[in-house]
């Protein structure tokens, strides 16, 4: 046969069977919207996120140490074409109000007058700064135009403490700088860590001129660097060069924003992995629903084909009549799917501007659309293979006695169908699913499933196929359908189990997912730290809080000190031996041992841990003869202690030994008050100490918090952290919609497929109809005959699509993600009960046309 | 047993079995039949008696449990799949009692795709000639639901005659029409035969149509009862009025 005749072939042969073409499109249009809209959301919420992540820092990546950031790390930056960089500098120091008209001579002593000089936390930035997000300022000009070599902007704090206004003069290393503005909100402010002060913003000129850049002051040294677009895909790369050369010099650190707020990275990596089974389940839906569309078209061909074939069409010329059909109808749907996908994706983000993070959804997605048009494609060709080789073996004989047995199917062909089936379907999922592994976990876990479903299916035959001679007419006929020659009972049960499988998975795995975004929300989180109260400050300060109406209020004594040794050996030395291993195997972690050894650390003392924290080894005050301490678990092994272990605390002077008897891990999340050293009750109540207090205001009452302080306790300091907590929540909460938003457009989408793929198999029961209604069946009979066909049906695909849903579910959620795993009892109840409904109620629909028609009919046009 | 020389059809032997509700069913008893090139043949027979799995087997269509088909001196009954469809492309054409148009394609699609199928170069012209000869020149645009029982065997007709087959099956042609459009449409596949010069096999189980052929093969219980050679058969070499036959 000529191309040009098969092509003539091909369109002739597509008509007459529009409905269910429209429907076999209809099918491949959902799946690969889902995978389309899917791809886009993940893009764009990636991307929002990723910005989100990026304000954070400032930056794509920042460099920071101790010590100025070493020239070949600059150089490798400047390496990078289009890469820029800017410096940052922090450092804590003592700001001082300047009265008005005072002389030079008189200002360059700072103001001794309580409450006239304050500990803030300085920062040196330049015209470049932030990379990402908005620095908030008053007024609101740009930070160039308000810094200059003689000007300062400052926290509101400042103003309030100092009682200052913009405009007054404050003293910063012995120079004045006039206040030029105040600084609303940094993006790279706090990002989980407690701050000691109020931010006072300089520019580096301005630093230079204080000159507070001495030797032995401490002094944080930060590059924000912005990558190109382009080069952001090799984040991970130039992180690791610039490790490299730092490893060398073990003093600096660099971080990018993929090492964002520990609650959003695990949210995140959650949400990836969510959104990439729910594409490939939607997948999965869609070529069932292809797949028993192409079953039940072919079914209606049957006859055709017994035609073509006498008239000499050979199978295999039969074979790729069907499978072009296939192709055309694949990529029609495709690229509908793409479309609506597109649409989709553009309709929710414009319905969702401002609480979904895709404000800057890239709608240009080629890459995307290709990977849905090509996916459309290969799940529509392998859905359709079995009952295409099927139809291969359509009888030509048919033409003379309808009942005629397909041929003896060739081993060889079945066995190369279903090799090309299983690679092809490991091959999608590992490409939709990035992973070869999941790719063929997730394909054997279907044939498995399939194979279940299909030995159920055929016991359920067998068992409806058992006289009941006495039972009701409807319930036998409802009983013997299943048995019946030509029933799709095994197909049928395979196919809706395992869309119920998909649909379930993905639907448990959303609520599990969208639940433990939503707990990860720092709700009762304290709004605002307090720290420097004093001892017999503490019933004060809390009285006022309380007036205030804070609650969650909470507050532990807090005790500095420096580790002098550990099981006996001396810190100075145990530093001294890291910073000399020239090639440690995990120079990272000695890097970050050798300045844990070096910095001051804070600890507290507490009689019960807080609730976020849970104790992973050992006992918690468990050995009256040795004064304890419970330590963190990533702490201990950066610290290199374990149970047992001696840490020796140097506490302003004072040795004291602490034995490590129990280990925790902390929810950091959480927000609260937490310590990577807890010392039992009893040790440390004498030493030198402060409190740290923690609360949650009511939202805007933090100004007047902060008078009230200053008035009456003008050494404490309250640092907000309101706006860091209400991002984090933010993006918690959109992830939590995004997740909350796929998952029921996937699901609703394979909802309508599943019903399609049901009404499709039941479709050609006219002649049946009509027939039980010429011996007199009532319709009522003739429904309730049907419905307990596909009752049975829907229960057999219900029980065990639902055990094979949850199960997938439970492994996705609890391994993969790492989200606890609540019973969900109710919900596998309720998809059981839906699958029969489903079942049923899909079933009956595609069966009231032929219930409506006379019998003669449809018999007319079943014998003519 | 007489043999012919060079017979069109030659069936040796040939035996079929089917398995129904655990025992094997013979439909065909060790059949020996030849027909001869230009020959008409009817088989006749009560319902079960084998016809329709005999016709079916002289085209390829099943597979005899035991015995030979030679189509033209070829044994077909070892043939491929593939190489049986490729024969009936080329030589055997059909009609059956319920026209088995395909109803997604007009009438003159229906008669083209075995043209096309056999890689005919003036497809269209053969098409529409055919069309005209069975007086439905303009009914080629019409979908077989578009057509009366009569005008649908006609199209069936002309789709079988059209790739020239040199043998063509014909199961119970008339069954479903009316006696005056069953006789139009019997003149008319005469006349089709005449101008072809094609073999004709022909199930029947309606004695007066048997009477136009040249022989009469009668089967009972799967073998061959009773076999007429009619000298002269006076109606299916005849040439009957075309315009008269147009139903």
């Amino acid at each position: 046969m000529t191309p040009g005749v098969f092509l003539q072939h091909l369109r002739r042969e597509a008509r007459g069977s529009r409905g269910r073409l429209a429907f076999f499109i209809g099918c491949l249009t959902a799946g690969v919207a889902s995978v389309v809209a899917v791809a886009g959301f993940s893009e764009g919420l990636d991307s929002g996120i990723r910005s989100e992540a990026k304000t954070l820092l400032a930056a794509d990546l920042t460099v920071r140490g101790r010590r100025p950031i070493p020239a070949d790390v600059e150089a490798e930056i400047d390496r990078i074409t289009g890469a820029e960089r800017t410096a940052v500098r922090e450092m804590l120091t003592v700001v001082a109000a300047e009265s008005s008209g005072a002389s030079e001579a008189e200002a360059s002593e700072p103001t001794q007058a309580p409450g006239r000089s304050l500990l803030v936390e300085l920062k040196s930035v330049d015209g470049y700064y932030p990379f990402y997000g908005e620095l908030e300022l008053e007024p609101a000009v740009g930070l160039a135009e308000l810094l200059d070599e003689q000007s300062a902007i400052v926290a509101p704090e400042v103003l309030t403490r100092l009682q200052l206004e913009v405009g007054s003069q404050v003293r910063i290393g012995g120079q004045s700088f006039t206040i030029a503005g105040v600084v609303e909100r940094e993006p790279d402010r706090i990002t989980g860590a407690m701050s000691l002060g109020p931010r006072v913003l300089v520019s580096a000129a301005g630093l230079e001129r204080a000159d507070l850049e001495q030797y032995g002051s401490r002094v944080n040294y930060r590059m924000l660097v912005r990558l190109p677009a382009e080069r952001e895909v090799e984040i991970e790369g130039i992180v690791e060069a610039i490790g490299a050369l730092l490893d060398e010099d073990g003093r600096h650190r660099v971080e990018s924003f993929t090492d964002a707020q520990p609650s959003l990275r695990r949210g995140l990596r959650r949400v990836g992995s969510y959104l990439a089974l729910a594409a490939l389940l939607s997948l999965l839906i869609g070529g069932l629903g292809v797949a028993q569309t192409v079953r039940a078209w072919l079914a209606g061909r049957m006859d055709a084909i017994a035609v073509l074939k006498c008239l000499g069409y050979r199978p295999r010329e039969i074979l790729w009549l069907y499978l072009g059909q296939t192709a055309l109808l694949g990529v029609v749907g495709s690229l509908f799917g793409v479309g609506l996908g597109v649409a989709l994706q553009s309709v929710v983000a414009r319905m969702l501007a401002g609480a979904l993070p895709v404000e800057h959804l890239e709608m240009w997605q080629p890459w995307a659309w290709s990977r849905g048009l090509l996916l459309g494609v290969g799940v529509a060709l392998l859905a359709s293979l079995p009952p295409l080789i099927a139809a291969m073996k359509v009888p030509p004989i048919r033409v003379l006695r309808r009942d005629a047995d397909p041929l003896p199917p060739s081993r060889w062909a079945l066995a190369g169908a279903a090799a090309a089936l299983l690679a092809s379907v490991v091959g999608l999922a590992a490409w939709q699913a990035d992973s070869l592994w999941i790719g063929a976990l997730f394909t054997g876990g279907l044939v498995l499933v399939a194979i279940v479903l299909g030995l159920a299916a055929w016991a359920l035959a067998r068992l409806a196929s058992r006289p009941r001679e006495r039972s009701r007419l409807w319930l036998r006929q409802g009983l013997a359908a299943l048995d019946r020659p030509g029933a799709s009972t095994v197909a049928g049960i395979v196919a809706l189990g395992l869309g119920v499988l998909a649909l379930l998975a993905m639907f448990l795995v959303e609520q599990g997912l969208s639940g433990e975004l939503e707990r990860d929300l720092p709700r009762d989180a304290p709004t605002a730290f307090l720290i420097d109260i004093q001892r017999d400050q503490w019933p004060g300060v809390e009285a006022l809080l309380r007036d205030q109406n804070a609650d969650q209020i909470d507050s532990v004594p807090m005790v500095m000190a420096r580790i002098a040794a550990i099981d006996g050996r001396q810190a100075g030395e145990l530093r001294e031996e890291i910073e000399n291993r020239s090639e440690g195997p995990r120079p990272g972690g000695d890097r970050r041992q050798a300045w844990t050894l070096r910095r001051e650390q804070r600890l507290t003392y507490l009689d019960e841990l807080p609730e976020d924290n849970a104790v992973i080894s050992g006992e918690l005050w468990s050995r009256p003869e040795v004064a304890e301490v419970s330590v963190e678990e990533e702490f201990a092994t950066e610290l290199g202690v374990t149970l047992g272990s001696v840490i020796s605390l140097d506490i302003q002077g004072v040795v004291m030994d602490l034995t490590v008897t129990s280990l925790r891990r902390v929810d950091w999340s959480s927000f609260g008050i937490n310590f990577f050293l807890v010392v039992e009750p009893g040790v440390l109540e004498a030493a030198p100490q402060t409190r740290v207090a923690a609360a949650r205001m009511p939202e805007g009452r933090e100004q007047q918090v902060q008078d009230a302080l200053a008035a009456s306790f003008p050494n404490v300091t309250m640092i907000r952290t309101r706006e860091v907590l209400q991002r984090v929540a933010k993006m918690l909460t959109q992830l939590a919609l995004g997740v909350r938003l796929l998952g029921g457009l996937t699901v609703l989408a394979g909802l309508a497929i599943l019903a399609g793929a049901v009404s499709a198999g039941s479709i050609r029961r006219g002649a049946e109809v009509a027939l039980l209604k010429t011996l007199g069946m009532t319709r009522r009979q003739v429904m309730a005959s049907f419905a307990t066909e596909y009752a049975l049906i829907g229960l057999v695909s219900g029980v065990i699509g639902t055990v094979g849903g949850a199960v997938l579910a439970y492994f996705v959620l609890t391994r993969g993600m790492e989200v606890t795993w609540e019973q969900p009892i109710g919900w596998l109840v309720a998809s059981v009960v839906a699958t029969v409904a489903l079942a049923v109620v899909s079933g009956l629909a595609a069966s009231v046309a032929a219930l409506r028609k006379r019998p003669i009919e449809t018999l007319r046009s079943v014998t003519g | 047993m007489e043999t012919m020389t060079n017979p069109c059809i030659a069936i040796r032997r040939l035996t079929h079995r089917l398995p129904s509700g655990g025992r094997l069913l013979t439909i065909l008893d060790g059949i020996d039949l030849e027909i001869a090139r230009g020959e008409s043949v009817a088989i006749l027979g009560p319902s079960g008696s084998g016809k329709s799995t005999l016709l079916a087997m002289m085209a390829g269509l099943d597979r005899p449990t035991q015995g030979e088909i030679l189509l033209d001196g070829e044994p077909i009954h070892t043939l491929s799949e593939d190489c049986l469809a490729m024969l009936r492309r080329r030589k055997v054409g059909f009609v059956f009692q319920n026209f088995q148009l395909l109803t997604n394609q007009t009438a003159r699609e229906n008669i083209l795709l075995p043209l096309e199928l056999a890689g005919a170069t003036d497809a269209g012209r053969r098409a529409d000639e055919l069309l005209d000869q069975v007086g439905l020149a303009d009914r080629g645009h019409h979908y077989p639901v578009q057509l009366s029982g009569g005008e649908q065997q006609r199209v069936a007709l002309a789709r079988a005659f059209a790739p020239k087959p040199s043998i063509l099956l014909a199961d119970e042609p008339t069954g479903n029409l009316d006696g005056a459009t069953g006789e139009r449409i019997l003149a008319l596949l005469a006349d089709l035969r005449q101008r072809e010069g094609t073999t004709v096999v022909m199930v029947t189980h309606d004695v007066s149509v048997a009477d136009l052929s040249d022989r009469a093969v009668h089967l009972r219980d799967g073998r061959i009862e009773r076999d007429q050679i009619r000298s002269s058969s006076p109606r299916l070499s005849a040439v009957p009025d075309p315009e008269r036959a147009a139903g």
